[in-house]
């Protein structure tokens, strides 16, 4: 019992080193996880898959460095599943500080293709499959405004080119032309897109996002206004394992090497809840014995 | 092990050092790495506003390629500096008042449309639901679940009577809806910020200390 009333009180810092170590052990020591692939990450998947060859795949990128981690490998996932289907792609971002994050993760995409590339026609060539719009606030204009010219809500890209000399825009209108948007946000604008874009346009959106804003999403999946969804680390991993396993397409998996560290961390979470309740009753009954 | 010689990831490293040594206490390390940042983000975000936004859109149309029309949108941005002139400071009702009018014109249709009605006919049981179990959110027994959900939890919220009776038994459902909801979003945030935590160890770990590939 005093064991069990010890661990109940122990230092919050003790139980962060505990949780630091169980996190890194498995990123140290590399452990196999299945990715079981769950129906809302197949269905972005298929999505995607589907966008006939005269539209596009939109990416909103619309995370910050606080999220990074979960949100950037399903960024990479998107973007190395549409340039190995050979799917023309327009990057953007509702926010600012998403653009530099936007930018790096288009880079180094473009870079792993162009590394294997073994002609012109191979490459991924900027302008021809893929555009990086930028940033044109407030967030309203882009989201209404591309329903009527993409060209005209950003007339530069983010390297200042004029978007209508691109030659992949030149067949771009506007969201007619989009097979689907997906938004990548830590924060709520996938649900601008479904409110405004989709509500008045008609344009197809799937969304990933954080796993804390999850239970806020999952009811527009449920009715079908998002056309599929990815959830944190874990949605991004399921993603990386269609890329990898229907596309056949091997590269550095970052999101499903972090699940050994996440499951480590959640059994050690779920035992120093089990621990603290446990304590607590205990601790509860021996005040009553002192009453008595 | 083989530790990075790029300064850029040294800082970063240090950095992420510096706010991570909040979870032992607050210490003049976290302090300067907090305010670093915010100063960093804002300094960015000012930078990019006039460089990428008032110079492209406003500046360069209206005083460079000479288009006059975009003195009026000009005139009516420049109103918010008149807040800090004290006679006539009322006149910053007036942008305030053309932004909150077009934002309403915009939103509400919108946010009807797409977080009311097509909400409520997701909740609505057709037909269609009860013609197949295994349909994901759409199956009987997902669907029936569903619609139990909804109206117990709204019922809870309805206080203009006692929960006695029928409204007492679906209020009491209601809260074990309301509690499995909080219990799915605790446990997605720690999901969330473990994945955080994660995210920096594999930075520590890997491009800085080059302990991990």
């Amino acid at each position: 019992m005093k064991v069990i009333e010890y661990l109940s009180q122990l230092d919050r810092r003790i139980v962060y080193l505990v949780l630091a170590f169980a996190v890194m052990l498995p990123l140290i020591i590399p452990s196999v996880q299945r990715v079981r692939v769950m129906t809302p990450v197949a269905k972005l998947f298929n999505a995607v898959d589907a966008i006939p060859d005269d539209r596009i795949l939109m990416i909103d990128f619309d995370y910050d460095p606080q999220t990074l981690p979960e949100m950037e490998p399903m960024g990479i996932a998107l973007l190395r599943h549409a340039f190995q289907k050979r799917i023309r792609v327009a990057a953007l971002s509702l926010y600012v500080q998403p653009l530099g994050l936007a930018k790096r993760a288009l880079d180094q995409v473009t870079e792993e293709f162009n590394q294997r590339a073994t002609s012109y026609a191979d490459s991924v060539i900027y302008g021809r499959d893929y555009v990086f719009l930028g940033w044109q606030p407030p967030p309203i204009v882009p989201l209404l405004g591309m329903g009527i010219s993409i060209t005209s809500v950003y007339t530069r890209d983010y390297y200042g080119y004029r978007t209508d000399s691109l030659p992949m825009m030149r067949r771009v209108r506007n969201f007619n032309d989009v097979g689907i948007l997906v938004s990548l946000s830590g924060a709520t604008a996938p649900l601008w897109w479904v409110a405004y874009s989709q509500t008045r346009f008609g344009v197809a959106v799937g969304a990933g996002i954080t796993a804390v804003s999850a239970s806020e999403f999952y009811q527009y999946y449920q009715t079908g206004q998002f056309s599929g969804l990815m959830i944190g680390m874990k949605g991004a991993a399921e993603y990386e394992e269609l890329v990898e396993t229907k596309l056949m397409l091997v590269d550095r998996r970052k999101a499903s090497e972090a699940l050994g560290s996440l499951t480590a961390a959640h059994l050690t979470m779920i035992a120093f809840i089990i621990i603290g309740n446990v304590g607590y009753f205990v601790r509860r009954r021996s005040r009553k014995g002192v009453v008595k | 092990m083989n530790i990075t010689h790029d300064p850029w990831v040294w800082i970063s490293g240090l950095l992420t050092i510096c706010i991570l040594s909040f979870l032992y206490r607050d210490n003049p390390f976290y302090k300067f790495a907090e305010h670093l940042f915010v100063g960093v983000a804002n300094g960015y975000f000012l930078t990019f506003t006039v460089h990428r936004v008032l110079i492209p859109n406003l500046f360069s149309p209206l005083f460079n390629e000479g288009r006059l029309f975009f003195i009026l949108p000009f005139m009516v941005g420049m109103l918010y500096v008149m807040r800090f002139i004290t006679r006539v400071s009322w006149l910053v009702r007036i942008p305030i008042a053309v932004t909150i009018g077009y934002y309403t014109g915009a939103v509400i249709p919108a946010t009807v449309q797409a977080d009311i009605i097509r909400q409520i006919q997701g909740t609505i049981l057709t037909p269609s639901n009860f013609q197949a179990w295994n349909a994901g959110s759409n199956g009987i027994l997902w669907s029936v679940i569903l619609f139990i959900g909804v109206v117990c939890t709204l019922s809870y919220f309805y206080f203009s009577r006692e929960h006695k009776g029928v409204l007492g038994v679906t209020s009491r459902i209601g809260i074990i809806f309301i509690m499995i909801g909080f219990g799915a979003a605790f446990g997605y945030t720690v999901m969330a910020r473990v994945s955080l935590l994660i995210g920096r160890f594999q930075f520590i770990l890997g491009p800085w200390l080059g302990i991990i590939e």
